[in-house]
């Protein structure tokens, strides 16, 4: 017994090793979101106001959708544990490949979580980013036009919606986006 | 992926781990797992290091973050020249200076001259005989005392030549590869909406940053929804008169640029111009045209109407590119035809022009930043309140930037320690931009376009800058006589005679007959450059049938998956197939699953 469980942990050890300063950084963020109660349990959860408090966060349009998509709370309620706050902050690293980051902001973008943007999920992803009030919003001519741009620039097979393939496709064409997606 | 499903997934990689672990001897997997580890440590630790004494990061970052990746694309370029500079600066003072410095220590200046503070405007009286310029350098470095003899023409022409084709291998590869990364895989889709979302970018945390981007996406998103519709609605004469509005301005902008060469040209083959302060004159009218003159072609803009806003970018921009060229264009063919004729030690004095006009350029940079900058924030936040705080005119600095490097690089030649001036001039300019930024600008107002435009700059940089200061270096070597009174060339005929001598000496030791066979049948020989020319173009021929064929086999491929998603199979298949076989089949079934992986991978 004492052999192999040593070897065990030195295995785990050695994993996290190599990450180290990352790791105790990212720790040390994780745990000043924590309540004092929280601290002693053994798989802790931050609610999800408490990770929109990060400065990081707070002033992003798609706050709330980024704690959903990571969040693997059986309540969906957007609560974040340390695995999933490591897999947020990786998959906005600027070492993520575009794979990683491309596959994340669709699922951020999609907003009724069915796999595909359709006009809806590209009507509230427009208005997120345009502004949440009437003056600031654009008309519903215009943007029915947008949506309908949106539609015959990247719906390759014609369905009316997105899929993740279609999505891949035209942000391989922007050579920005790898750029623009990080914290 | 639930946490269990992920602690399940790992619970048998490690079980794995272990198990094969376990089979072999503690001791050397312990060994090997800690030498591993101290591997990945170090290089972690080294990219860390590297990290952060690479240089101006996290300056770059800042103003990344502040204003976006349009006006970092300048700073970017900025501290790309700078290496060619640093690059320049070492190969230079190794090779040329340094040698020389070691045999003859002291420059021998003629009576009279001492080092009065104006040298540093003009860089003519106390310079003129140092290191600084062509002139100072010797023709044969003899050894003294036992050191071996270090021949100093070849060292010169070959440190030149070999700067010269390094730096064009180096800019005709970023070309390439930002040519790729953006006309390649963009589509020819305007507006591009989907760019526009997704230029969103996430890093921004300031609040009130954030509200102006979405104030800026949507006035943005408007324009180009409404540029969509516009382009269809003109009528015939409206397009004429828009046709002759643009002819008209193109004639009035290249006019003007022949103007002011004509009077430069007559400026500085007046005479006259030898002594010390009057010398400043030409460079101080080469940089006010610079500076005024593109301010006219902004006035165009007012009465010019470009379907794509991005269209009026590259009108300004190709106007005051052949402005400047055309006025250095002017300079060039004056020193070589009056300059190279009339003065003894010609090259000293075109090399002296150069640094003038680099000192000046500078000078004229600072003024135009405080001009563009300092007081048009104060006027527009105090005086004309209606126009705002000013921003960052990214084409207009990195045309600046592109001029100041076509000097430098025709400078080279005449010069050896002109990248000196430009590596300070650069450092200064990089503070005092930033200084400038943070202080009086604003971020832009329009997204994006970054990549693209990074692209035409280094185009500009390769073609009329890089290409023009390398054709007046090559007619310097190739043709013109090199003064006899100083320099390394002195005595001979052109300078690339110096080759021709060192040639004949090596045809005389027979361990070298291979380079003189290269040298004679392949560098002088005109068959050898018709035949790879030649070559080229049966290659580029080649690889563009195959890139149209691509493009159709693109175009049949979405049609396909169109009627597959809507449930038609049968006639679409057949032709796909058809086409396929017409155009000899293996080749292009091969590309068939290339073009069906790149989409939908």
């Amino acid at each position: 017994m004492g052999t192999t469980a040593s070897q065990l942990r030195k295995d785990l050890l050695s994993e996290y090793q190599v990450v180290m300063h990352v790791f105790f950084r990212a720790h040390k963020r994780f745990s000043e979101l924590l309540s004092k109660e929280d601290r002693n349990v053994p798989t802790p959860r931050v609610p999800m106001e408490k990770v929109l408090s990060l400065p990081e966060l707070k002033s992003n349009p798609f706050r709330k959708r980024i704690c959903h998509v990571f969040s693997t709370s059986d309540m969906k309620d957007g609560s974040l544990t340390f695995e999933d706050f490591l897999d947020l902050l990786s998959a906005f690293s600027d070492s993520a490949t575009l794979e990683i980051k491309s596959h994340y902001a669709f699922r951020i973008f999609d907003f009724d979580d069915d796999g595909t943007l359709d006009g809806g999920d590209l009507e509230k992803l427009v208005n997120c980013l345009t502004g949440e009030t009437d003056d600031t919003r654009l008309t519903t001519e215009e943007m029915r036009q947008l949506i309908s741009n949106i539609l015959e620039e990247s719906d390759i097979d014609k369905d009316g919606t997105v899929n993740l393939s279609e999505f891949q496709h035209v942000i391989s064409r922007s050579p920005d986006f790898v750029r623009s997606v990080q914290i | 992926m639930s946490f269990d499903d992920k602690k399940h997934i790992r619970g048998q990689v490690l079980a794995l781990k272990s198990f094969k672990k376990s089979r072999q001897l503690n001791c050397f997997s312990d060994c090997s797992t800690t030498v591993s580890l101290a591997f990945r440590r170090c290089g972690a630790n080294m990219t860390l290091a590297k990290q952060t004494l690479e240089l101006w990061r996290g300056t770059m970052k800042e103003v990344g973050g502040k204003f976006g990746t349009g006006v970092l694309s300048y700073f970017k370029f900025l501290k790309w020249l700078l290496m060619f500079n640093i690059f320049s600066f070492l190969v230079n003072f190794g090779f040329i200076t340094i040698p020389q410095l070691i045999y003859h220590p002291t420059p021998d200046i003629p009576a009279g001259v001492s080092f009065k503070g104006l040298e540093i405007l003009t860089g003519a009286g106390y310079f003129s005989h140092t290191v600084m310029y062509y002139g100072g350098y010797s023709n044969k470095t003899q050894g003294t005392g036992g050191r071996s003899e270090y021949n100093m023409q070849l060292a010169y022409f070959f440190t030149v030549a070999a700067y010269m084709v390094l730096c064009g291998a180096a800019l005709i590869y970023s070309m390439a590869s930002s040519f790729r990364k953006k006309y390649v895989l963009a589509d020819s889709g305007l507006g591009g909406a989907w760019q526009l979302l997704c230029s969103w970018d996430f890093s921004v945390t300031n609040e009130k940053a954030v509200r102006q981007r979405k104030n800026n996406l949507r006035i943005q998103l408007k324009e180009s929804l409404s540029e969509k519709v516009q382009v269809a609605l003109l009528p015939l004469t409206e397009r004429l008169k828009h046709y002759g509005v643009f002819l008209g301005t193109w004639l009035l902008s290249t006019g003007m640029a022949l103007g002011c060469g004509a009077s430069v040209y007559f400026l500085s083959s007046s005479g006259s111009l030898l002594e010390e302060a009057a010398t400043l004159l030409l460079p101080f009218v080469v940089s006010l045209i610079n500076l005024v003159v593109p301010l006219f072609y902004s006035l165009f803009k007012k009465i010019e109407h470009y379907s794509n806003p991005r269209m009026q970018v590259y009108a300004i921009i190709v106007r005051n590119v052949i402005l400047k060229m055309s006025i250095l264009g002017i300079l060039c063919y004056y020193w070589m035809k009056d300059v190279a004729n009339t003065f003894s030690c010609w090259e000293s004095i075109v090399g002296q022009a150069l640094y003038r006009l680099v000192i000046m350029d500078f000078l004229f940079i600072m003024l135009g930043s405080f001009f563009g900058e300092f007081l048009s924030n104060v006027i527009g936040t105090k005086c004309i309140q209606s126009l705002g705080v000013p921003e960052f005119d990214v084409a207009r600095n990195v045309l600046d930037l592109i001029y100041a490097q076509t000097l430098a690089w025709i400078g080279i030649y005449f010069s050896p320690l002109l990248p000196v001036i430009q590596i300070i001039k650069f450092f200064i300019l990089f503070y005092l931009k930033k200084v400038s930024l943070t202080q009086n600008c604003q971020p832009p107002r329009r997204a994006g376009r970054a990549a693209q435009m990074q692209t035409i700059f280094i185009a500009i940089l390769f073609f009329p800058s890089f290409v023009g200061a390398l054709s007046m270096v090559a007619y310097t070597v190739w043709t013109l006589p090199p003064s006899d009174k100083c320099g390394p060339f002195r005595g001979l005929n052109t300078t690339f005679s110096a080759i021709q001598i060192w040639m004949d000496d090596l045809n005389r030791v027979d361990a070298f007959q291979w380079t003189v066979w290269i040298y004679q049948h392949v560098i002088r020989s005109e068959i050898f450059y018709f035949l790879i020319s030649l070559i080229i173009l049966v290659f580029i021929y080649i690889f563009r049938q195959i890139t149209q064929g691509r493009q159709l086999l693109i175009t049949l491929l979405r049609q396909q998956i169109v009627n597959v998603s809507s449930g038609e199979l049968s006639g679409l298949t057949c032709l796909v197939h058809q086409s396929c076989c017409v155009r000899s089949g293996c080749v292009y079934v091969m590309m068939l699953l290339k073009c069906w992986n790149n989409i939908f991978s």
